[in-house]
């Protein structure tokens, strides 16, 4: 009855404020359906991480509660941490062991029993195409190896709930893609339910199925990525006339829903809801006006629009800057 | 449920295994570690012997070989937690505690590892002991004793050296500390001579440092070929217990 009603993930009102005086959560709240992909996106220093280790137990909140499967994290914290598999941010694996121990060692505190033990590891290794690998030390492995092994490590007790942060950072895009087949494969066979951070718009829009946005400590927004990114109010246009645009403006007026946003001499910038489906009906209108298109573009609304347009501020973008963000990360823990 | 915690037990000797195998990945480090002690035993005790300091101890060279194994192994134990401060920066710490491991398995756990990894020193200091001239017995219940005695006694320095980590949370301020309590932790104990030559504050120190009680079991079993080390059995458990209790005590720290 009570796993039928409750939420993988339930978090109310959740507030953390570090020994230095630092406010990481702000009364945030969320909730996640078993079974979903659920992304929580937001710039650096937002709390995701800070929420991420209040529930993995490792972290008790200052005030709010937040609870697994209908499990409080502090009270039964012993509990929670036998349903979930976590993927820590860094490097969560010994690197002068090979994949092999690694998973070995994590199999008996796993409590895996030994008559299981090998044939687990070997699935876990076979499903991440580490195999090969699996007896060398991992310090020689590429960054999308380790991930992968850190990812098969959280995987080998068969979690109900996989809760990873930033699981692709610091990779190269065709190691982002395979760490997450590798991830979604998991998870169309065991049907397990996935929450992770990220700072990469384009991951949370095209894995998750709910996007939580959460700016300094609070969820701002929790929908489908679909419905945020109409919250940016629509696309982005740009047109490019053989002549001036003074003769266009007025009929681009008329069209419902269209917002100009810049112009100048022949160029006009504007965003419109569901340009894809409007655009035939403007282009038909100008050209029997007598205005010839020279060139059109077309950006569809992404994340980052519909967050700029609720919060004004960007998803920084990290790429080159993960050295920062971990030193950053450093202090916040040293509550400094 | 006493199965389950039989399972439970071995998720110990799973952190004790991951020692061991990450010893034969790289067994060099010990080798080296044992340099130093190998060197006081030559050095300072062929010269100590000769000026004869120390009339009541016998053989020097035989004398401070228990307490040469300890000073060597007592600071790797005291290192360990290093291994904690580099796994609280990675993101190792953050997944161990979040896995279904009791937390005070942790504690034990790697005060176990922590312990096996000191403990490797008794067997190159003992060969060069012997090498060098000292008169170790041969019985290999003494020896077999002497080792697990070392092993235990090396748990309880690498749970406070967990404590210590714990607490200070940078490498930086660890090193300094652990420099700072290895000496007086050393010379304040009777691994290089009697207690009844210290001045009597430091006669105190010495009753109170768990190293005292280990050089005395290991001298009493490899020197004096004696099995008297019910009491000094007793304080190095004793030892073991405190420490551990404060290590579990203070884990939640170390992640804050």
């Amino acid at each position: 009855m009570e796993a039928f009603f409750t939420k993988a993930i339930e978090v109310r009102d959740l507030v953390k404020i570090y020994g230095g005086g630092v406010k990481a959560l702000r009364g945030l709240s969320l909730s996640v359906e078993e079974g979903s992909i659920h992304a929580i996106l937001g710039p650096n220093g937002a709390g995701k991480t800070t929420l991420i280790r209040i529930l993995t137990t490792q972290l008790v909140p200052t005030s709010g509660s937040a609870s697994i499967f209908g499990l409080d994290v502090v009270k039964r914290a012993s509990e929670v941490r036998k349903l979930i598999g976590y993927v820590p941010q860094e490097v969560s694996l010994w690197t002068d062991l090979t994949g092999y121990e690694n998973l070995l060692i994590y199999a008996k505190i796993y409590g895996i029993p030994p008559e299981r033990r090998k044939d687990i590891v070997e699935e876990v290794l076979s499903m991440m195409e580490l195999k090969e690998a699996s007896n060398r030390l991992v310090k020689t492995y590429s960054g999308g190896m380790f991930r992968r092994l850190e990812i098969a490590c959280a995987l080998m007790a068969k979690p109900r709930l996989m809760i990873l942060d930033e699981p692709t950072i610091g990779l190269d895009p065709s190691a982002r893609k395979t760490v997450w087949e590798k991830i979604l494969e998991y998870k169309k066979e065991y049907k397990t339910t996935v929450f992770f951070a990220t700072h990469y718009m384009d991951e949370a829009e095209k894995y998750a199925g709910e996007v939580s946005l959460i700016v300094s400590g609070n969820v701002i927004e929790t929908a489908p990525p679909d419905e945020l990114r109409k919250k940016a109010g629509g696309d982005r246009v740009y047109l490019k006339l053989d002549k001036s645009i003074d003769g266009a403006r007025d009929l681009l007026m008329k069209v419902e829903g269209l917002k100009i946003v810049r112009e100048s001499g022949e160029e006009i910038e504007m965003i419109v809801n569901g340009a894809l489906t409007v655009l035939p009906t403007i282009i038909l209108a100008l050209q029997s006006n007598g205005l010839q298109i020279k060139e059109i573009r077309i950006r569809e609304a992404t994340l980052d629009d519909a967050f700029i347009a609720l919060t004004g501020k960007r998803i920084a973008e990290e790429e080159g800057n993960i050295r920062e963000l971990i030193s950053e990360r450093k202090m916040i823990r040293r509550g400094a | 449920m006493m199965w389950q915690r039989l399972r439970e037990l071995e998720t110990i000797i799973a952190m004790a295994e991951l020692e061991l195998r990450r010893i034969s990945h790289d067994p060099i480090e010990l080798i080296t570690r044992a340099v130093q002690p190998i060197f006081w035993i030559a050095i300072f005790g062929s010269v100590m012997a000769r000026v004869r300091a120390f009339p009541s101890t016998g053989d020097y060279i035989t004398f401070i070989s228990p307490g040469v194994i300890l000073q060597s192994s007592t600071f790797i134990a005291l290192s360990y937690g290093i291994m904690l401060v580099f796994e609280r920066e990675s993101g190792v710490l953050k997944r161990l505690l979040s896995s279904p491991m009791p937390r005070s398995f942790i504690v034990i756990g790697r005060s176990l590892a922590g312990g096996l990894r000191a403990s490797t020193q008794y067997i190159i200091v003992l060969i060069a002991a012997v090498a060098v001239g000292a008169r170790i017995t041969y019985d290999p219940l003494n020896l077999i004793l002497g080792f697990l005695i070392l092993i235990v006694a090396s748990m309880g320095f690498t749970a406070m050296s967990i404590l210590i980590a714990s607490s200070l949370k940078t490498r930086e301020r660890f090193m300094g500390i652990i420099g700072a309590i290895t000496m007086p932790l050393f010379f304040a104990s009777n691994a290089l001579y009697p207690i009844s030559v210290m001045p009597e504050a430091i006669q105190l120190v010495a009753y109170v440092n768990p190293l005292t009680y280990t050089v005395n079991a290991l001298r009493a079993l490899l020197v004096e070929n004696s099995y008297a080390i019910g009491y000094d059995v007793a304080a190095i458990v004793l030892f073991d217990v405190i420490s551990m209790l404060a290590a579990l005590k203070l884990l939640h720290r170390i992640i804050e």
